[in-house]
């Protein structure tokens, strides 16, 4: 009984410390998409908390393989995580629903009004491209481009910035 | 489909930002394994969500890993689920059955716990902390008092033996 308890405890040590480092490195990021969704930053630590004690061994693994980011695998999960308070948003009628604030990022405030309802909604407010085709009274594929041109304005961005430096 | 036709199509951008149908996932996975040019594009892109998030990155109050931490601790010291080997069990009691008065009886489940550890709340290494402080208290009262009550009982000898001798 003994025996078997040990490598287990080792291996949670083990996941504590990995959890750690990921913490360490990616906790404020995450913070940050997770506040702006959820418009409250004491719900917004509630789930990071629960997000970093649910990470088991296996996800740890499969987040730190080699051609995966990372960052982007935690961001998927906690997307998960917010896919129920997203849904009970959508059920509020519009004037109970929490105001939200015209998000601060220099990439996002390059975008022009279409680009910025486009992408944060589905990156932000975890809107379907199907519900932003009927909510702007275009096609898919037209929000998919406007989304892919939100893409290029990020990527010019971070080109001018990385030519300035 | 040609790569440079997909990567234009937006399906790259759609899954990154957790909005692509479980079909364009399945259509995106199987790109990004054939083609390298899928591959580096999907990179860009998820660099791309990763500069913006660290621009909207907010720090987390000081308690927070502590909070983790606190919760990963609570499994760890949760005892192990492993099932409890119920067969060879149940052949005992059945032997005790046989044994006993009925073989038809109600059968129990036992549930004490085979482990000899026992798991407590942090809380009680400040009573077991106490506990022990007191208990030194007492022990050294103690010594101070045998000492105390010897000293004074020979003193009491000797003034008997001082009186006895006045007597004589």
């Amino acid at each position: 009984m003994e025996q078997q308890l040990i490598p287990a405890d080792n291996a949670f040590q083990t996941g504590a410390l990995t959890k750690h480092t990921l913490y360490t490195k990616y906790s404020g990021m995450l913070l940050g998409y997770i506040a702006e969704v959820v418009n409250n930053n004491k719900l917004a630590e509630q789930y990071l908390v629960d997000l970093f004690t649910e990470l088991n061994e296996p996800q740890i693994k499969q987040l730190t393989q080699p051609g995966v980011n990372t960052f982007i695998g935690l961001q998927q999960m906690a997307r998960k995580k917010l896919a129920a308070f997203v849904a009970t948003l959508a059920d509020c009628k519009p004037d109970e629903r929490p105001k939200t604030e015209p998000i601060k990022n220099s990439y996002i405030e390059r975008m022009n009004a279409e680009q910025q309802f486009v992408f944060c909604g589905i990156h932000y407010h975890s809107k379907t491209i199907g519900t932003l085709a009927i909510e702007l009274d275009k096609t898919e594929d037209r929000i998919k481009q406007i989304l892919k041109e939100s893409f290029t304005i990020i990527r010019s961005t971070r080109d001018t910035a990385t030519v300035h430096k | 489909m040609i790569p440079q036709q997909f990567i234009n199509s937006g399906i790259l951008e759609a899954y990154v930002t957790g909005s692509a149908s479980e079909q364009e996932v399945q259509e995106l996975l199987y790109m990004k394994a054939t083609y390298p040019e899928v591959d580096e594009a999907l990179a860009e892109l998820e660099l791309d969500m990763e500069l913006i998030a660290r621009e909207m990155a907010v720090m987390p109050p000081p308690g927070t890993w502590g909070k983790i931490s606190d919760r990963i601790d609570d499994l760890i010291l949760r005892p192990s689920e492993e099932p409890v080997p119920y067969q060879a069990r149940q052949q005992q009691k059945e032997q005790t059955y046989n044994n006993g008065s009925t073989q038809t009886g109600p059968q129990y489940i036992e549930v004490e716990g085979e482990s000899s550890h026992m798991r407590i709340h942090k809380a009680w290494r400040w009573a077991f902390a106490a506990v022990f402080v007191l208990g030194k208290i007492f022990l050294g009262c103690a010594i101070y008092f045998y000492l105390e009550n010897r000293q004074a009982q020979m003193q009491m000898q000797e003034l008997k033996t001082e009186l006895k001798q006045l007597k004589k």
